[in-house]
């Protein structure tokens, strides 16, 4: 009888694994940003995040019993004019079930877990008119509590697209412009699996 | 104008539910997402083409007393006409839309769909099932696509018809938002050209967050 060695192999492996085509994802927010004085200040964004259904969140998000919040913070302006160019921003997604947002008090944005944080590794703004624009950017998740639900292959290069408006109705005290857009990935993620080598082996 | 009912009657009849929400912004307004389909395609918006798009609600303003538990909000779109590009200058175009309508429908069944390849069996008929809210037509609609494909739009709005309103109302409805194309790497589902994420916004103060859509109502005199 041939020997037989079995090595039972105990591996935590993170992988992608192909699923079904999934519902749009994204994190949908509404915030009111607070524009640089000039090249070399810093951009602040505070925003609520809201429930996209039936578009779904790239990872679970309680919106019955939690509050999501999103903040930009230190994402200075490199180069003025149209489009204004940004970089070196920190995006951090919270999760609070305490305090409301309130613009009047932009500590009620930041209270609670931090459930993912990114670093902003460029951003455009485009006004098409004194009140009206766009944003496009980028963002790599480094790190929060749900970081490790994206798989590694996945962190990078998430979309930060954003409608500007800048209308005095629209904009609340102590800021310059209203944000309504969103943070995604360029396709639909699937939930970082992990499984042991031998589960991994069946699938394939 | 269709026979509408009362005020009392559409207060009652709205579910009326108080959410602990911030309000969206100075005015009180309505936050949706959603996709849109160009005939021709988008970009370039050729003169003559249709825009549609179908979006849902992801948030209004606590004056609205609206539960997303209960109901669903969702809007269409219809009947914008391309007046074709203009070009802006590097890269950058502008597209004026011609007529058109925005309606916004409640509904229970919670079933928005967008499907693939609109028009499909579920896109737009999931987003126009259910109570009429509102329906404005746009007196003005223009796009704006920066070069790298993403962008912004605004118009504005008349009111028709819908629940909110029990009488024409003019310039009373803007509704603005980011719009992007699957040039900038928006997710888009197939078949459709451009991912927007928007408000509509109603003119007039929000005085008291216990207004009931009869209290928005008031805001028009009616």
């Amino acid at each position: 009888m041939k020997a037989r060695i079995t090595i039972w192999l105990t591996v935590a492996i993170v992988a992608s694994l192909p699923l079904a085509a999934q519902a749009q994802q994204l994190f949908d927010f509404l915030g009111q940003a607070d524009l640089p004085d000039g090249v070399g200040d810093a951009l602040t964004l505070h925003g609520v995040v809201v429930d996209p259904a039936p578009a779904a969140t790239p990872v679970p998000l309680d919106f019955a019993d939690f509050e999501y919040t999103l903040v930009v913070t230190d994402l200075l302006l490199d180069v003025d004019g149209s489009p204004q160019q940004y970089s070196g921003g920190t995006l951090v997604l919270y999760e609070d079930a305490s305090t409301a947002a309130d613009h009047a008090d932009p500590s009620t944005f930041t209270d609670g877990t931090a459930v993912l944080v990114g670093a902003i590794t460029f951003l455009e703004r485009t006004m098409f008119t004194a009140t009206l624009g766009t944003v496009s950017g980028s963002v790599d998740w480094t790190g929060g509590a749900m970081v490790g639900l994206i798989a590694p292959q996945d962190l990078d290069g998430w979309l930060f697209f954003s409608g500007v408006n800048a209308r005095e109705e629209q904009v609340e005290p102590g800021n310059d412009e209203v944000w309504d857009g969103k943070v995604e990935p360029h396709d639909p993620i699937v939930e970082n699996a992990i499984m042991n080598w031998g589960e991994l082996k069946r699938r394939f | 104008m269709t026979n509408k009912p009362t005020a009392c009657f559409l207060a009652t009849a709205f579910a009326l539910v108080a959410l602990a929400a911030p309000a969206l912004a100075q005015n009180p307004g309505i936050d949706y997402i959603g996709y849109g389909w160009e005939t021709g395609g988008l970009l370039p918006s050729e003169a003559g083409d249709e825009l549609v798009v179908a979006a849902v609600a992801t948030g209004a303003d606590p004056v609205f007393q609206v539960d997303f538990g209960v109901d669903e909000l969702t809007f269409h779109m219809y009947g914008m006409t391309s007046g074709g590009e203009v070009p802006l200058g590097g890269g950058a175009v502008m597209v004026n839309y011609s007529g058109g309508f925005l309606d916004i429908y409640r509904d229970p069944a919670k079933n928005a769909d967008w499907g693939v390849n609109p028009p499909n069996a579920v896109a737009p008929a999931t987003f126009v099932d259910g109570a009429l809210a509102f329906r404005g037509e746009f007196t003005s609609l223009t796009f704006y696509y920066a070069a790298d494909g993403s962008g912004a739009y605004e118009g504005a709005l008349n009111g028709l018809d819908g629940e909110v309103i029990d009488d024409v109302c003019a310039n009373c409805a803007y509704t603005w938002g980011g719009s992007f194309t699957l040039a900038a790497g928006a997710q888009i589902p197939d078949g459709y050209h451009v991912q927007i994420d928007g408000m509509l916004e109603l003119d007039g103060s929000v005085a008291n967050e216990d207004s009931t859509w009869g209290g928005v109502k008031a805001l028009y005199g009616n």
